[in-house]
Formats: C-alpha cells, sequence, structure tokens
C-alpha cells in the first residue's frame, strides 16, 4: 500500500517508528554470522599486532627507507573516511538540505567509528606503542613536557577535539530518540536509554535548545573536520623529502577525505537498506544526490591531483622527478594509473551516464574509489620514502607484511562489528527529524 | 502557594498557537507555559519565544580554553626549553594549529554544557511539575496556573481547540 | 668558550677501506647485520661508505664518500620529534635520547642524508661478541631510532680528563672511533669554534663543500674534494 508514496515523511508517524524500531529487536542468523565472522578476523589482527609488540617492528615489512607503511596509509585512510558524516550532517544541515534527513545519524556512526579506529594507527605503527602516552602533556619525574612544535602533536590535538566534538554531534540528536525508545520491552535496554536520554520529556525548551546546539556543533564540527585532516596531511607536508613538502597537500586530503567518506557513505546506506528493509526512506533520490556530489568530488580529486602532478613535472627539480617517474612510469606506475581509474573513469562512466546510474552502479563505483583512495595513500607515502636524495640510501624492497595486512583487514572488521553494534541499540534513521517541520521564523 | 498543572492536547500546531497567544494576553507569562512534541514545533515568531545564550557560551568557550592552551604550551615549551632545528622555543605559527584546535574544543563543550544547562536536563528544576505522555500526532499544553486561577485558562483552551483538558495536581 | 664539534672528511684520500665502519661497531655496540638484512634493507651502520660509479669498464671512477650523520645546526629530524628524543644539545651535537623515543619514524623520514637507523629487533650478536660491548654506550631495545652522535661518549670523557687536568680541551684530543681507525687519516674531528684548530682550517679550504647544503640544513661535516 506505501509503495506508491513517493515521500516518505507523509508516512503516519505510527509506521515511521514501528519501521525505524523494528531493526532494534530480535536477532536474526544473517546478523550473528555477520558479527562473528569479523570478529574472528579481528582476533587474528590482534594477534598480528601481539606479535609485532613482542617481537618489533621487524615483523612488519617497513625497512630503511621506508619507515612508513600501510599503517600510515590506514591511518589517513580512515581519517579520511570519518569525513563522510560531517559533509552529509553538517554542511547538509547547515544549507538546510530536505533530502539528509534520512542519512545523517549514518553518516554521523560512520565518523565516530571511523575515528575510533583510525585513531588507533598512531599507537599501532609506534616502535615502543607502550609509551605513546608520553605525547600526551602531563608532569612527569622527567619534568619533561611533549613537543607541541611536531606535527604528531598537532595530529592528537586535532583527532582528540574531532572525536569529542562528533561523539558530541552524533550523541545530540539521539537524545530524542533514546528518549522514545525508553519505552522497549527488555528492561536493561529501558535503563540503558532512559540513562542516555538525560531525562528528556520533549518540552519545547529542550527541543529549542537541542536545534540551537545543533546548529552551533554543525558549524563547529565542520571547521574542526576541514582542521584535522589538513593537519594530517600536514604529517608529510612539513617534511622536506621529495614530492611530499608541497603546499597543496592540506587542501588535497580534505578534497580526498570528503571523496572517500562520501563513497564509505554510499555503502553504508545501500548496505543498510537492504538488510534494514529501509527501502522506503532511503530512496533513488538519496542515492541520486550522493552520487552526484561523489562526482563533484571525483572532479576535484582529479584537479588537485593533476594541479600537484603538473607543477612537479613542469619544475622538473631533479629529486621529485625522481618520485614523480616512480609514481608514474616505473615501479609505482601500475598502482597509480589503477588509482586515477577507479578514482576517476570508473566513477564518471557508472554514474555519470544517467542511464548507468543507480544504486547498484554507485556502489560498485564507491568499491572502487575507497581501493583507489587506499591506492593514493599508498602512492604518497611509500614512493617518496624509496627515493631518497642520496641516491646511494634509495630502496625499492617495501612490500607489507602478514602483520599490516592483518591489521589493516582487521580494521574494516572492526568497522563492520561497531556499526552492526551501533544498528542493533540506536536506530541508524533518526526519527524525529524526518518528519518535515515547516519553518515559520519570519512570517 | 500551590500551583496546579493544566495539561491539554491538540491535534493542531496552529490551535496550540492561538490557545498560547489567548493565554498570554490573560497574563500567563512564558514561564508558565511548556510545549510537549515528539518533534520539534515551530511558532511564529513571538508566540513562544526562548530567548538563548548559547552563541555567546560558545564563543567564550572557544576564546577561554584557546587562550588557556596556547598559554599553557607557552609554559611548556619555555619550561623545559629545548632547541630543536633550529626553531624557537616558542612560536605562535609553530603551535598555532594547537591553538586552532583548542579554540574548537572549548567550542565544542561550551556548546554542549550550555545545552545540558539551557535544555533544564540537568538542572532539578521544577521536579514536581507533571510531565504528560504525548500521544502519537498530538501536542500537549502545560499551563502552570497559581490555584485559583485555573478556571480561565481552561476555557480559554477549550476555545482555542484542545482536545482534551485535564487539571493535575504537583507531583 | 663553548665547543661547537665538526668533522671534515677528504675524499682525496678516502679509499673506502670501511675502518671507519667497523670501528664505529666496536665502539656503539652496533648489532651486526646479516645478509638477510642487508637484502631486506635492515642493516645498521652509523657510518657507511657511499660508493658512486662513473664510467663504464674499463674506464670506471669510483668515489667513495663515508655518510655519517652531519649533525646539522637547522636539523629537520629535530623539531618533528614528539618527544624530544633527539634534540640539539649547546655544543652542537643533534643528541639522540633512546630512553626517550617512543619510534614514530619522523625523524628518519626528515632526514635527507637516511642517516637514521631504527631498531627493528632487539640486536642480537653472535657469541662471544657481546662480550666486546662498550661499557660507555647503551646497548638499544627493539624499537628505537639511533644514528651516529659524534662519539659523544669520547668527547664527555675528553672534557672530563681536560677538566681534571686543569687544562682546556686540546685540538686532536678528542677522536670518535671513525676518525682514530682511518688509516689514511682522511678524517678529522676538532672544534669549529676554534679558529686554529685543524677542523676550522679544513672547512674552509678551498676544496671544502657540505652535503645538500641547498636544503638549509646548516650540517657539520665538511668534505673536501679536488676540484671545488
Amino acid at each position: 500500500m506505501y509503495s506508491s508514496i513517493k515521500q516518505p515523511e507523509l508516512l503516519p508517524y505510527g509506521k515511521i517508528r514501528e519501521d525505524l524500531f523494528r531493526p532494534l529487536s530480535g536477532m536474526t542468523k544473517t546478523y550473528f554470522a555477520a558479527i562473528l565472522i569479523p570478529l574472528l578476523v579481528i582476533l587474528f589482527g590482534a594477534y598480528a599486532w601481539m606479535a609485532q609488540l613482542r617481537y618489533g617492528m621487524g615483523v612488519t615489512g617497513l625497512q630503511r627507507p621506508v619507515f612508513w607503511g600501510f599503517y600510515i596509509v590506514d591511518f589517513v585512510f580512515w581519517i579520511g573516511i570519518s569525513h563522510a558524516g560531517t559533509l552529509i550532517s553538517a554542511i547538509l544541515r547547515l544549507t538546510d538540505a530536505g533530502w539528509r534527513k534520512p542519512i545523517t545519524r549514518a553518516a554521523e556512526a560512520i565518523t565516530v567509528f571511523a575515528l575510533m579506529i583510525g585513531g588507533m594507527f598512531p599507537i599501532i605503527h609506534l616502535g615502543r606503542a607502550w609509551y605513546f602516552y608520553w605525547l600526551m602533556p602531563y608532569p612527569n619525574s622527567r619534568l619533561l613536557w611533549p613537543n607541541f612544535r611536531s606535527p604528531l602533536l598537532w595530529d592528537l590535538t586535532a583527532i582528540v577535539t574531532y572525536v569529542t566534538g562528533s561523539v558530541i554531534y552524533l550523541y545530540l540528536p539521539l537524545i530524542p530518540d533514546m528518549a522514545q525508545l525508553a519505552e522497549h520491552n527488555a528492561p536493561w535496554r529501558r535503563k540503558l536509554y532512559r540513562a542516555l536520554s538525560l531525562g528528556w520529556t520533549g518540552s519545547d525548551t529542550e527541543w529549542h535548545a537541542l536545534e540551537r546546539a545543533m546548529k552551533l556543533m554543525a558549524g563547529i564540527i565542520l571547521a574542526v573536520a576541514v582542521s584535522v585532516h589538513t593537519v594530517v596531511a600536514w604529517d608529510f607536508a612539513m617534511a622536506i623529502a621529495p614530492m611530499w613538502h608541497s603546499s597543496i597537500f592540506g587542501p588535497y586530503f580534505v578534497v580526498g577525505a570528503i571523496f572517500s567518506g562520501l563513497a564509505a557513505l554510499m555503502i553504508v546506506l545501500a548496505l543498510i537498506r537492504k538488510l534494514m528493509g529501509l527501502e522506503l526512506y532511503l530512496t533513488r533520490h538519496h542515492f541520486d544526490n550522493l552520487a552526484k556530489l561523489l562526482l563533484l568530488m571525483s572532479v576535484l580529486w582529479l584537479y588537485f591531483t593533476m594541479a600537484e602532478h603538473l607543477t612537479v613535472w613542469y619544475g622538473n627539480d631533479p629529486n621529485e622527478m625522481v618520485v614523480f617517474g616512480a609514481r608514474t612510469r616505473a615501479r609505482f606506475a601500475p598502482l597509480f594509473w589503477l588509482m586515477v581509474s577507479v578514482n576517476f573513469v570508473v566513477p564518471f562512466v557508472l554514474l555519470g551516464i544517467r542511464r548507468l546510474r543507480s544504486i547498484g552502479t554507485g556502489v560498485i563505483a564507491s568499491v572502487g574509489i575507497l581501493l583507489g583512495m587506499f591506492l593514493e595513500r599508498y602512492i604518497i607515502v611509500v614512493p617518496t620514502l624509496s627515493n631518497t636524495r642520496l641516491p646511494a640510501a634509495t630502496s625499492t624492497f617495501y612490500t607489507p607484511s602478514w602483520v599490516e595486512v592483518a591489521v589493516t583487514v582487521a580494521t574494516f572488521a572492526g568497522m563492520i562489528v561497531l556499526y552492526l553494534l551501533f544498528s542493533k541499540l540506536f536506530p541508524i534513521v533518526a526519527v524525529w527529524e524526518f518528519k518535515p517541520h515547516p519553518h515559520e521564523d519570519d512570517l | 502557594m500551590s500551583a496546579t498543572y493544566l495539561l491539554s492536547e491538540f491535534r493542531d500546531k496552529d490551535a496550540v498557537a492561538s490557545a498560547i497567544d489567548s493565554l498570554r494576553a490573560a497574563g500567563v507569562s512564558t514561564a508558565d507555559l511548556d510545549v510537549f512534541s515528539e518533534e520539534p514545533v515551530e511558532f511564529r515568531r513571538g508566540v513562544l519565544d526562548r530567548p538563548s545564550r548559547m552563541s555567546l557560551a560558545s564563543v567564550l568557550g572557544a576564546i577561554v580554553f584557546g587562550a588557556a592552551a596556547t598559554a599553557f604550551v607557552w609554559f611548556a615549551q619555555y619550561n623545559y626549553a629545548v632547541v630543536t632545528g633550529g626553531m624557537p622555543v616558542f612560536s605562535f605559527w609553530g603551535t598555532g594549529i594547537i591553538t586552532y584546535e583548542m579554540t574548537m574544543l572549548g567550542a565544542v563543550l561550551a556548546t554542549f554544557g550550555y545545552f545540558l544547562w539551557e535544555s533544564g536536563l540537568l538542572r532539578k528544576g521544577d521536579a514536581t511539575a507533571p510531565v504528560p505522555v504525548v500521544p502519537p500526532e498530538c501536542i500537549c499544553l502545560r499551563v502552570r496556573c497559581v490555584s485559583g486561577d485555573a478556571a480561565r485558562p481552561t476555557v480559554l483552551l477549550r476555545e482555542a481547540g484542545a482536545v482534551s483538558v485535564e487539571k493535575k495536581a504537583p507531583l | 668558550m663553548t665547543h661547537r664539534w665538526g668533522m671534515a672528511i677528504d675524499l682525496d684520500r678516502c679509499t673506502g677501506c670501511e675502518a671507519c665502519v667497523a670501528a664505529c661497531h666496536a665502539e656503539n655496540n652496533i648489532p651486526i647485520s646479516t645478509p638477510e638484512q642487508a637484502a631486506t634493507g635492515r642493516t645498521t651502520h652509523w657510518i657507511r661508505i657511499d660508493r658512486y660509479y662513473e664510467g663504464a669498464f674499463p674506464d670506471v671512477k669510483v668515489k667513495y664518500m663515508p655518510v655519517l650523520c652531519q649533525q646539522c645546526d637547522e636539523a629537520p629530524c629535530e623539531p618533528v620529534c614528539p618527544t624530544y628524543a633527539t634534540y640539539h644539545n649547546p655544543e652542537g651535537l643533534n643528541v639522540q635520547v633512546y630512553n626517550r623515543c617512543v619510534g614514530t619514524f619522523y625523524c628518519a623520514n626528515n632526514c635527507p642524508y637516511t642517516v637514521r637507523y631504527f631498531n627493528w629487533f632487539d640486536p642480537v650478536w653472535p657469541e662471544p661478541m657481546q662480550l666486546q660491548h662498550n661499557p660507555d654506550v647503551a646497548v638499544r631495545m627493539a624499537g628505537v631510532m639511533e644514528k651516529c652522535s659524534f662519539c659523544i661518549q669520547r668527547i664527555k670523557r675528553g672534557k672530563d680528563e681536560a677538566a681534571t687536568a686543569g687544562q682546556p680541551v686540546a685540538d686532536g684530543d678528542i677522536q670518535p672511533a671513525c676518525v682514530q681507525s682511518c688509516p689514511a687519516e682522511a678524517m678529522v674531528f676538532g672544534d669549529l669554534n676554534d679558529p686554529e684548530s685543524k677542523v676550522s682550517r679544513m672547512a674552509e679550504s678551498s676544496r671544502s663543500t657540505r652535503l645538500l647544503e641547498e636544503l638549509g640544513t646548516k650540517p657539520k661535516v665538511f668534505y673536501l674534494e679536488r676540484g671545488r
């Protein structure tokens, strides 16, 4: 009966609530398997990391001069994916774009979990990871403070700020939904929701405060997100290594982050639409809009990539040209051109040609984009380090070892597990935001 | 002085607005009025404005936190002054990012903290006021009347189109 | 007056014999590298001889260049270390504090000379080589970055002995292991703040140049080469 309805916001409120609360209860066999298998993968990844802690960083594929490898690629990749929520939630909230409504929470959840995962890598990649807390300023017996001039400290402050902001930004719109869920059957859930909803009653004072807070947070989180990935980019740009020391890195990484974040969002939305029966709420219209945004980011990404490489090629600095050659013609060329194909060519064909654009092709393009963005970070990190300024120290030997691959795969599994748990505890679509609220400020 | 509460249910937003207008014309203050709903209800300006200082709190929090963090970095850099690569011991640009991020963090924390305060979620507030259970698709209006006064507001509420009006004692 | 330690290496005298490399290993408790490590780029040689070949057989010319930490005055490796494990001491040395290193690898990535070496595993010496350790130098554990220190333990001992004797440090008193062991006497170490010291005079020679000077790192190792 409802399949002919074009606008799901016009569904009766009771039906909306029923649809969006239904996935929270019960556990199907698919769900159980979907959580169990990634958990096993995570266990193996943890075992790999234990081996690294026990024996030393030598179990990885790293070597002189390639001192940063898969772990740093993973770090930048996951922090990049965290920009999904920020773009959708914050920018679309600020511009009051209605189509964002069913996807804000899913996007914000991606942000928080991607940040949690990405934030682990600055610890995982350390040679003496158990001393990671030395990067934090605390009074100690050596009377030492950390070096705030180091871009790694800037990373720390940026990520701490972003995590705090994202968690709050995810939590705020959850409060009204949790107040409604507090009447749930299972007693432990009732206690959880009641505690988390902080006694929300739905009074207009509370609503006004919430909306004001969310508007402010949207602006703040946007400013923070841009700075976070700029700071991550500056881990590379502040170094004098050839083809790292470029002022384009800040904006380049932000664009790449939004790009990969949107791709991840599209995949996640397609999955939850299928698995949780949300076809009425996540319509072709949403995926169409996401596809257009993805196309825009793809062009922007291409623009930045071209700008960086053209200036290097034209400038003809000897050290930079060696790295440029390594990337585009020599050892890394297959990866480089694969990256360009899946980041630009494939999305343009699958999403640019209207007849080909669909949810399925959108997911295919997005998977390609995630691969492409992973490759992009690899191509930024490894060729530069492999081709040192003193030719005698050059190496080409870096290949990731089983430890690095296991940890990388485990992070993807971790994302799946976290998301599955989230979708069982909280409605993945913000129920209260869903109905259109006509604005009457200026009548 | 004992107050009583009137819990009224409406089906329609405009009816609530006209009820509020007439109640305010009769002398009920906005502090005694509360609208309960399952989704935010927006009235036109002048009906039930709740002035807010959240932006100010956010900006103040940002400035305070950012300044404090910068001062701390300045202190820490000089407290254990180490020469690295010819850079100055403290330079604003060398640690400017930290200033920026901590300013933003201050804004985030101040916004969230002020939200918890302004929404009344963390204030004990008026714990004796009864909270209506809002049926789906309805909007509830709670009026706090000094006792004896309940008759006139009840009439105004029914005139505005309330589906039901219930008188309740404080909890 | 404070010292400012520097080194001059005469490339026209260097024969590439690698006695300096061996001496550095012995003096600084550097683990012995195996062929497998060499194949995977994990050797540790605080000083290494870089070989550059010019021409084709039979007219091949080989240039030998001992490359060690240049102890840059504006070292790019120093500002990026988050825990101050590497910093500049008042005598101009780029000091590496093993106890403070958490292993972020940023310093090694930022060194344009690639003279920083990492301990990928806990070091192991074949029996009985571990008995030959120098007690003045720490043995580093896995996860810690290390590099040439200009034999800071010998500098310290030299200064202590001079202070005990009540004399200033004489030029040539302090010699790092590599300088001491060079059979061609191609390496000279001394105080750049002393204009009469051998290293200062060599640094001002017309044959003197520095490696990757254009990067602005202000290295304190001077290479002397004919035709400059």
